[in-house]
């Protein structure tokens, strides 16, 4: 026994001693150094601030709505209709399509289940459109569906940022940050991308998901609050009037611009830039934010009430913010994760309640646009960060109480309609069970290389320099589908 | 009997497969020893006799190999026999003429015979050569290769029907002008099978011991059986194959050749699914929304895939110069190209809501280049509008809560790209409908809090049918008060 301590103590000085420490702090310290000084991570020395920038290519959309249903909305009860499927209901799953699969909580043999919701065809197009969503369903010869996409991740954080960093990792810049580096701002007073959260929470991937990563700081997502300030800490304090408030910003500023030639790092400028922007956000965010001007018939549309945090209140703001120049927004709405454990997350009442919350509001923003010609030049993406399986979820092998979904991968519905989008068009078709996509599969990389082709880039050639080598959004993936466009 | 059931061993295929790499040899050496005897000077006659004996007996030997190697490759079956036949026995011909020639070069050097029979043999021998290599081609890439893509107007000279025109993805889109009355096999199904089927399994080829290139052949499958049943395109082999993930095996067409489009499946599947007949036309089979859009693609001619794009942006157009465009920026527009190395302009007056006439007359200086103008919320007023109208190239127009009025629209009839005009919040009355009706190119019309009226607006509808007008939200939701579930919510 004693021998074995002896060992262990032994084993454990060679391991790493003083000296070696210092052996390796010596050289470690070094080769760090020098890794900054020859490659160094810092931005290349561009402008960094959000002014506007001109495309690579000519694009149809020149801004973009993006309305993520954060937990992950049914396709089979919204928009992909599967008759077979309601056929099967409570049979047993076929083991042929579960053999060899992950699944967030099923566990076994699940059960299939039938399609919760009342179907039927809608408009000139023809969707297939749920009862769930009866003012969507006036509005769909303005959507394209894209009914084959599929994910790799199943879980809502990572899935929730391939969605909008094209990395299930953390770090990645965030698509409204590469839009805006990219794109700029038309408005001068207001930042170039700008996200909304709703439904409670914000959605499980966090702030990454309008973080900027790599790129400069300047371009990640501002997020503003439908009830109370909109944007927090950028009002003066109690005893600062915006005289004073403008001097010290400008003293700080032109700090920073002496720090700048000093050392030339481009965050620097970036900053100088931040405290421009949120001076002039004082005045310019509250004015866009403030939806108690709009006229009477507008708060009918979209089943407004200023003052609430809401759904409906996002929807009318994003119109306002398109409307004033703003690349990019990004409506979060959370509580889409209908598994079933629970009333309010059963894929009938539970999903119900989500869309009357909701679909009102998404149909008045379709039309919104569309009045007053914005939805031209407005790509408006609705989606979740994956699907919901054909089988009810058997958590823990239990039989649940309410009719619930897992979370699925390899099939799910999105939607976009707009600024160079065909109008009532549906890409991609899944089985008879609404398994797997049988034809016109699109990945998440594809509808990014898309979005991206709809405002004038080129997915492949749309890169930033970090770390010694290129980086995009879509990494080595994404083919731009090119069937939907208008 | 178990033995001959089971094919060819793999030995057999994995050195049969090193023909087409060897055959080469002797095709090489006998037209160097061909040009080394006829143009080598007089006076090197000892010297080219043994060179030209060397090589003679080198190409016999690799000539022989290449033989046994392409007897082992045939040995697949997959080949067409007459083809084949002359393949092997003209192969195996010059084989044993190159070992002639070898011989004679060698040996006969001195007799005047050798002289006389020399010259001759060695034509022949390349003649051969060139005959066994053209058949061998035709074989591994089908009879069509060298000629497939010879320009139109030789095709047109020597008799060739024209190249179906490729799109981009590589889906071929024929025009058919009545396509209803089209016949669904020879005009849909027939022309992809050709383009994307036929290399490998054809009269000359057949993979898998399969043709495709006749009704009676298709229907007869291959060495798997049959691969269409009528009916049933998920249980037809040749429909299976076009769907499975392009990873697999099996998937058709194999790798590094052009893939289905998602079109051509579909086609393929829905004469399939209505019985695979090779005499019905289009009406006669049942077109779901799909179908229909496939074939109103084939009455169009095009693949409604093309994005459109307005015609201006196909126009050269010389550039605005910088420094006007820098002292527009000063008012406060964005004045920006369309896109990058891009002459075509947009201006935005996003920023710069207070302008009127006077600072905005100085976009004269670059008139020639806006295809996009947005002059929405400013001081923009009907005496501006002359200037517009000498904008050449506008696509769009925004003057949306201006003060622009019927007066300013007259001065709009002659633009002729205009494509998108934005009037929502202006004092536009029904009064401007002969002037919106006379823009030739306009698409759309906002007008919205406009002072048209709904008779108006269906009046320039009726005048001018291809025109989107919106007239803002008249509608009345499905559900008046959405509520009654939000309230048992509630509880």
């Amino acid at each position: 026994m004693e021998k074995l301590f002896k060992e262990a103590i032994e084993n454990e000085a060679i391991l790493a001693t003083r000296r070696h420490f210092l052996n390796t702090l010596g050289t470690g310290i070094g080769s760090l150094a020098l890794g900054s000084a020859l490659w160094n991570c810092q931005t290349s020395g561009k402008p960094q601030n959000s002014a506007f920038k001109i495309p690579p290519h000519f694009g149809k959309a020149k801004s973009v709505i993006f309305l993520h249903m954060a937990g992950a909305p049914s396709q089979l009860e919204l928009f992909d209709y599967k008759p077979v499927l309601a056929k099967f209901d409570g049979k047993e799953c076929p083991k042929e399509l579960i053999e060899g699969k992950k699944f967030a909580f099923i566990r076994g043999i699940p059960n299939l289940l039938g399609p919760k919701a009342k179907f039927a065809q809608h408009g000139k197009s023809g969707h297939w459109i749920s009862d769930h969503m009866p003012h969507l369903a006036t509005q769909s010869d303005k959507i394209t569906f894209l009914k084959g996409m599929y994910t790799d991740q199943f879980n809502h954080a990572p899935a929730q940022l391939l969605m909008h960093t094209g990395s299930a990792r953390l770090g990645r810049p965030s698509l409204g940050s590469w839009v805006s580096y990219g794109l700029g701002s038309e408005n001068e007073n207001l930042p170039g991308f700008m996200v909304l959260a709703s439904g409670g929470k914000n959605p499980d991937a966090g702030k990454s998901a309008w973080g900027s990563g790599f790129l400069p700081s300047v371009y990640q997502g501002v997020q503003c609050r439908s009830a109370g300030e909109p944007v927090l800490f950028i009002q003066n304090p109690d005893g600062v009037n915006a005289d004073i408030r403008k001097a010290s910003i400008d003293a700080i500023n032109s700090v920073n611009e002496e720090t700048f030639k000093e050392f030339g790092d481009p965050e620097t400028v970036a900053r100088i830039a931040q405290y421009e922007m949120a001076y002039k956000m004082q005045s310019s965010v509250p004015e866009v934010m403030d939806i108690s001007k709009e006229p009477e018939y507008i708060h009918q549309l979209y089943g407004t009430k200023p003052g609430e945090e809401a759904f409906a209140n996002n929807c009318l703001l994003a119109r306002k913010m398109v409307e004033q120049g703003v690349r990019f927004v990004q409506l979060f709405d959370w509580g889409w994760d209908s598994h079933g454990t629970s009333k309010s997350g059963s894929v009938d009442w539970g999903l119900h309640q989500k869309c009357l919350e909701t679909d009102r509001a998404i149909s008045a923003l379709l039309i919104d646009l569309e009045q007053r010609g914005l939805l031209d030049e407005t790509l408006v993406v609705w989606g979740g960060e994956f699907g919901r399986t054909p089988m009810q979820e058997n958590r823990e092998g239990k039989t649940q109480d309410y009719f619930g979904r897992d979370h699925h991968t390899d099939a799910f519905t999105m939607w976009l309609a707009g600024g160079g989008i065909k109008p009532g068009f549906s890409f991609g078709e899944t089985d008879e069970l609404g398994y797997a996509t049988v034809n016109g599969k699109t990945s998440i990389y594809d509808l990014q290389a898309t979005i991206l082709h709809c405002l004038g880039f080129n997915h492949e050639e749309f890169t930033f320099p970090f770390q010694g080598r290129n980086f995009r959004l879509t990494d080595v993936y994404g083919k731009v589908i090119k069937p939907i466009l208008a | 009997m178990i033995f001959l059931d089971a094919g060819p061993s793999d030995w057999v295929l994995f050195f049969g497969h090193f023909h087409p790499v060897l055959v080469h040899l002797p095709v090489g050496m006998l037209v160097l020893a061909f040009l080394m005897y006829f143009f080598s000077k007089e006076q090197n006659e000892g010297l080219r006799q043994k060179s030209v004996a060397t090589i003679f007996l080198w190409a016999s030997l690799s000539a022989f190999i290449s033989c046994a190697m392409g007897w082992a490759l045939s040995q697949t079956g997959e080949y067409d026999e007459d083809t084949l036949f002359f393949h092997q026995w003209l192969g195996i011909s010059t084989g044993v003429i190159s070992a002639a020639l070898a011989y004679m070069a060698k040996f006969w050097s001195d007799e005047k015979t050798m002289m006389k029979l020399f010259k001759p043999v060695l034509w022949v021998s390349l003649v051969l050569i060139t005959i066994t290599g053209h058949l061998g081609g035709n074989l591994t890439h089908g009879s069509d290769y060298l000629t497939a893509y010879l320009p139109q107007p030789i095709r047109g000279w020597v008799g060739m029907e024209a190249r179906a025109e490729a799109a981009e993805d590589g889906a071929i889109i024929p025009k058919i002008d009545n396509i209803q009355q089209a016949l669904v096999y020879q005009q849909l199904v027939q022309p992809v099978l050709k383009q994307k089927c036929w290399s490998c399994h054809n009269a000359d080829k057949q993979k898998g011991k399969l043709r495709m290139d006749t009704p009676e052949f298709l229907m007869a499958g291959g060495e798997d059986g049959v691969i269409i049943k009528a009916g049933m395109p998920l249980e037809s082999e040749m429909i299976k194959r076009l769907l499975m993930d392009a990873s697999e095996e099996h998937h058709m067409p194999p790798k590094g050749k052009t893939p289905f489009t998602e079109d051509e499946i579909a086609v393929l599947q829905w004469w399939v699914q209505h019985g695979a007949d090779f005499k019905k036309k289009v009406v006669a089979l049942p077109a779901d929304a799909k179908i229909k859009t496939i074939l109103a693609k084939y009455a169009s001619g095009t693949s409604a895939t093309e994005p459109y794009w307005s015609p201006v942006f196909k126009l050269s157009i010389s550039e605005a110069d910088e420094d006007d465009m820098k002292g527009l920026r000063k008012l406060g527009l964005l004045v920006n190209p369309a896109a990058k190395d891009q002459a075509f302009l947009e201006v935005n007056a996003v920023n710069a809501h207070g302008l009127a006439d006077k600072e905005l007359s100085e976009l004269s200086s670059v008139q020639e280049q806006i295809v996009q103008l947005k002059l929405g919320q400013t001081k923009v007023t009907d005496g501006f509008m002359p200037q517009i109208a000498d904008m050449p190239i506008l696509i769009q127009l925004d003057l949306d809560h201006t003060n622009i009025s019927d007066k300013g629209m007259v001065s709009l009839e002659n633009l002729k790209y205009l494509e998108s005009l934005n009037l929502y919040g202006t004092q536009v009355s029904d009064a401007a409908i002969m002037s919106l009706a006379k823009i030739k190119s306009l698409k759309r019309v906002f007008l919205w809090q406009s002072k048209f009226t709904e008779a108006g607006v269906a009046k320039l509808k009726k005048m001018k049918p291809g025109l989107t007008v919106d007239f803002g939200f008249k509608g009345k939701w499905p559900l008046e008060i959405d509520t009654v579930r939000v309230e048992e919510k509630a509880k």
